[in-house]
């Protein structure tokens, strides 16, 4: 029994300096999301402060357990939050008890239609079809939006109910914040945000930064409401959560008399479901691709999917990936699923046993903290890449405007549709020159392309009597592709040559030979030797 | 350039750029304080407004209008010098929102026009009276809007919502209609010195707490008080021209004179946006209940509840600009009918456009 006791303890003291980190990234994490949580319940759901809170537990909790990605965090999402009470506001009114069971049948609904895009493997492969510049387009306007969304708070001004631009937004709430915010708020703020930056400058202090900017702008709060007292100072505080308890099971309305109201909520799930799910294949592309790792995407959809189908029993707000959590994963430098997983615990301690204290922590604070993630998520080195290329360039601007000027899910359907449009833009219009009689082609012959070579083709054939075509730089041909050259053979005016080396050659018949595929003149040659499996015709 | 001088860079750059905009903030907020210490310039209808009610400094406030209206004295809580200008203020902001009368329209008005969109809307357009309208006798008119029997029912649960709203929240309601994109916030002080405002007209009143009184909002009328004809866009254009036209002008885009507004816009760019609850496609009951109530000016009330359906309908129909939530591609449809709309209507109907009716020639002057 001792021994076992030693060698517990050994290997507790082996692992001691990873499980310190994991202990302070998820307390920290616990600290940031507390006061999101009951912020995105109560101002955005317009549900009670523990649907937030539990979400905060059980949804990191579960998204830890099934979501292989190690910097995948989950819980209670801002854009999540609003649609549901932008959704629900029609059916029923706000904080009561019909609303809060709609909430949890919308969400329930959601996770059906979350699992359904797991089941249906095309509905999932569609989600992949956000490209990079989306994502960080994404990434770059949500932390903008978040700092403009602090603003108000950081002065400790009472929330504006609309919702506006977020550019209009952002000027005049710093406009409102200079002219009539809360100088003990601001002050508090300033303490909070300074602290945090001063502390990331040193690299032993770099995981502590955010609690210790916590720490010091509550500290200052303290001894403001000491010697000017609270009534005063007039400074919001997060509250006493002491009500809430370890579990609280609810269960979703499905009864008859209320079918109408939850057909009237179907679109409305839909757009959850999709809003939660382009969040977090987004969110767990760009991460994973920054700490060097590679998640399926449909791991992190059963994840959203499964935890959306139980949340609403356990009076939770649906889950998705946070963009500014996640964020905060990385930089605080500790990728691992226990962090994350210590994080939903840390919170449940801290709710359980600590409401005391949560409560007297200022809201200005948590707003510095928030903006500073804002900051921290707009990264020269991750805009410049884009820019250096034309379509990557409008494809994030394209993004990033949108994530100001419109709401978060259209910009990325927008976002997206640009980025295909504009790839197939290009495809449809192959590099081609005329050198001599030489007609060069780089890029694609498809149905797309074809009266773009079609018209060189024929401008070149007018004013000679044969024409090469080289296909050397040429990297996919449809069908009707190899019928139009096909028929250019036949009118016998042009010849063709593929310039590709010797060893591309063999390759293409080594895989011919492979497959033990009889090679018949025109038919269509797959090359396996690349990973790009690009096409090739045969003449 | 060293790590560590890179590091102390950086914090000094930060701890500048905090300080620098703290230094910003307390200099905005020493402006405000002034503003507020510094004695009102009161517009003439206000200065009207607020002698007939005996606002003055004093331990006690007794009201002359319940005296004369009731023979009683009604005693409540006198007002300090900072309540007066609180009030004054509010006063000014409901009687010239845009700052017309004001010199300093930033300090005067404290910044009121940076909610509004266009040069028209003041709050005095709907509650009329500067928030108070009362017949010759003193009677307060039913549906007229009154801001003080509003106050008496701060906190009141908004039916279209179902959201309990504070008094604060529901004067957010109003830059709603006219909104330029954000509202202010409910501490700012144009909604505080309406407050103010509002409150001492429920004491000149006499006006009690939860109380509910004719003259608040609007009187509705739904399209069950009508002989159910339906609303008719024909028939709303006839009446507008004969009844609305000499005022609201031809395209209902409001009158001007010598930088007077004779009539606010009704319609195009100055006027209410298509989220506003005087929209008849959002709500198709409060713009008619307000004409019936309290158009045409003087002939208040003469109006079948049918006409004043129809004209709602008509205006409702003109181009306008689009709510702050509609986005970007309502608000571009919007402002490109708002430009192209105009020089049609010219085109097609020229003599209508070119000869307003009677009578707005000699109102304009």
């Amino acid at each position: 029994m001792k021994a076992r006791a030693l060698k517990y303890q050994a290997i507790l003291w082996q692992h001691w300096p990873r499980l310190n980190g994991d202990l302070v990234v998820g307390l920290t994490l616990a600290l940031v999301t507390i006061p999101q949580a009951v912020a995105f319940s109560v101002t955005l759901a317009g549900v009670p402060p523990h649907f937030g809170i539990y979400a905060a537990i059980w949804g990191v909790l579960f998204c830890a357990l099934l979501n292989p990605s190690r910097v995948f965090h989950g819980g209670p999402n801002n854009s999540m939050s609003a649609a549901i009470g932008v959704i629900l506001l029609p059916i029923a009114p706000p904080f009561g008890a019909e609303y809060m069971g709609y909430a949890l049948t919308l969400g329930l609904m959601a996770g059906l239609i979350q699992l359904m895009f797991y089941a249906v493997r095309p509905l999932g492969r569609m989600l992949d079809l956000i490209s990079e510049p989306v994502i960080n387009g994404f990434i770059c306007g949500i932390g903008l939006f978040l700092i403009f969304k602090s603003l108000t708070t950081f002065g400790g001004l009472p929330l504006n109910t609309e919702v506006e631009w977020p550019l209009w937004i952002a000027w005049h709430s710093f406009l409102a914040l200079t002219e009539i915010g809360n100088m003990y708020a601001i002050e508090i703020g300033l303490i909070t945000l300074v602290t945090c930056v001063i502390a990331q400058q040193f690299e032993r202090l770099r995981n502590w930064a955010i609690l210790l900017g916590i720490a010091a702008g509550t500290l200052y709060s303290q001894i403001l409401t000491a010697t000017v007292g609270l009534e005063n100072t007039g400074v919001e505080q997060i509250g006493n959560l002491a009500s809430i308890g370890f579990i609280t099971p609810s269960l979703p309305i499905f009864r008859q008399e209320a079918m109408p109201d939850i057909i009237a909520i179907v679109p409305g799930a839909v757009t959850l479901a999709l809003l939660g799910l382009f969040q977090t294949v987004a969110a767990m592309r760009r991460m994973s691709r920054k700490v060097g790792g590679f998640t399926d995407s449909r791991r992190a959809i059963f994840s959203d999917a499964v935890s959306n189908c139980v949340l609403p029993f356990l009076s939770s707000l649906p889950t998705c990936a946070s963009f500014n959590r996640m964020w905060l994963v990385h930089r605080l430098g500790i990728h691992s699923r226990i962090a994350i997983a210590i994080s939903a615990l840390w919170v449940m301690v801290l709710v359980l046993f600590f409401a005391g204290v949560i409560a007297i922590i200022p809201m200005p604070a948590m707003a510095a903290v928030i903006i500073l993630l804002g900051i921290n998520m707009l990264k020269w080195e991750d805009i410049k890449p884009h820019l250096k290329n034309r379509r990557e360039a409008v494809v994030f601007i394209g993004s990033f405007l949108s994530v100001l000027f419109l709401d978060l899910f259209e910009a990325v359907i927008l976002g997206s549709i640009v980025a295909i449009a504009y790839a197939k833009w290009e495809q449809a219009h192959p590099n081609i020159s005329l050198q001599g009689n030489v007609l060069k082609i780089r890029g694609n012959i498809y149905y797309g392309s074809l009266p773009v070579v079609e018209s060189m083709y024929h401008g070149a054939i007018a004013s000679r009597d044969k024409l090469v075509i080289d296909l050397s730089e040429c990297y996919y041909i449809d069908h009707e592709g190899i019928r139009w050259l096909a028929a250019a053979k036949r009118a016998g005016k042009a010849t063709f040559i593929d310039r590709r080396s010797g060893s591309d050659r063999r390759g293409v018949a080594d895989a011919d030979t492979a497959d033990g595929s009889s090679r018949e003149p025109g038919a269509v040659v797959h090359r396996r030797s690349k990973p790009d499996r690009r096409r090739r015709s045969d003449f | 350039m060293q790590p560590r001088t890179r590091t102390l860079v950086k914090i000094g750059v930060l701890v500048l750029a905090a300080g620098g905009f703290y230094l910003l903030a307390a200099h905005k907020h020493a402006q405000r304080e002034e503003v507020r210490q510094t004695a009102v310039s009161v517009t003439p209808a206000c200065v009207e407004k607020l002698s007939r009610y005996a606002l003055e400094r004093g331990e006690y406030y007794r009201s002359p209008y319940v005296v004369q209206r009731t023979g009683t004295v009604s005693t409540r809580r006198g007002y300090g010098d900072e309540d007066i200008r609180a009030i004054q203020r509010g006063c000014n902001i409901m009687d010239d929102t845009q700052g017309r009368q004001a010199t300093d329209v930033s300090r005067e008005r404290w910044n009121a026009t940076r909610f509004i969109r266009g040069n028209h809307a003041a709050c005095s357009h709907c509650h009329q009276g500067i928030g108070d309208k009362q017949d010759a006798k003193g009677n307060r008119l039913k549906g007229s809007l009154s801001i003080g029997a509003s106050w008496v029912m701060a906190d009141m649960y908004d039916r279209f919502t179902g959201l309990l709203l504070p008094f604060e929240l529901r004067q957010m309601q109003c830059y709603i209609n006219s909104s330029n994109g954000y509202k202010p916030n409910i501490a700012d002080d144009v909604i505080r010195d309406v407050t103010a405002y509002s409150r001492f007209l429920s004491a000149a009143l006499d006006l009690k707490i939860g109380n509910h009184y004719d003259e608040q909002g609007i009187d509705e009328i739904a399209a069950s008080d009508t002989l159910k004809q339906g609303d008719d866009y024909v028939r709303g254009e006839a009446l507008y021209k004969h009844k609305c036209m000499s005022c609201h002008g031809r395209q209902a885009f409001g009158l001007e004179a010598n930088g007077r507004l004779v009539a606010p816009a009704l319609a195009g760019p100055n006027a209410w946006n298509m989220q506003s609850r005087n929209y008849f496609y959002y709500v198709s009951t409060i713009l008619p209940g307000f004409i019936c109530r309290n158009m045409p000016l003087g002939q208040e009330n003469t109006l079948t509840n049918q006409e004043c359906r129809d004209i709602a309908y008509y205006i409702s129909n003109l181009p306008r600009p689009a709510g702050d939530r509609q986005g970007p591609i309502v608000a571009l449809k919007q402002q490109f009918l708002m430009t192209v709309m105009p020089p049609l209507l010219r085109l097609t109907s020229p003599d209508d456009a070119e000869k307003p009716a009677h009578g707005t020639r000699e109102r304009v002057q």
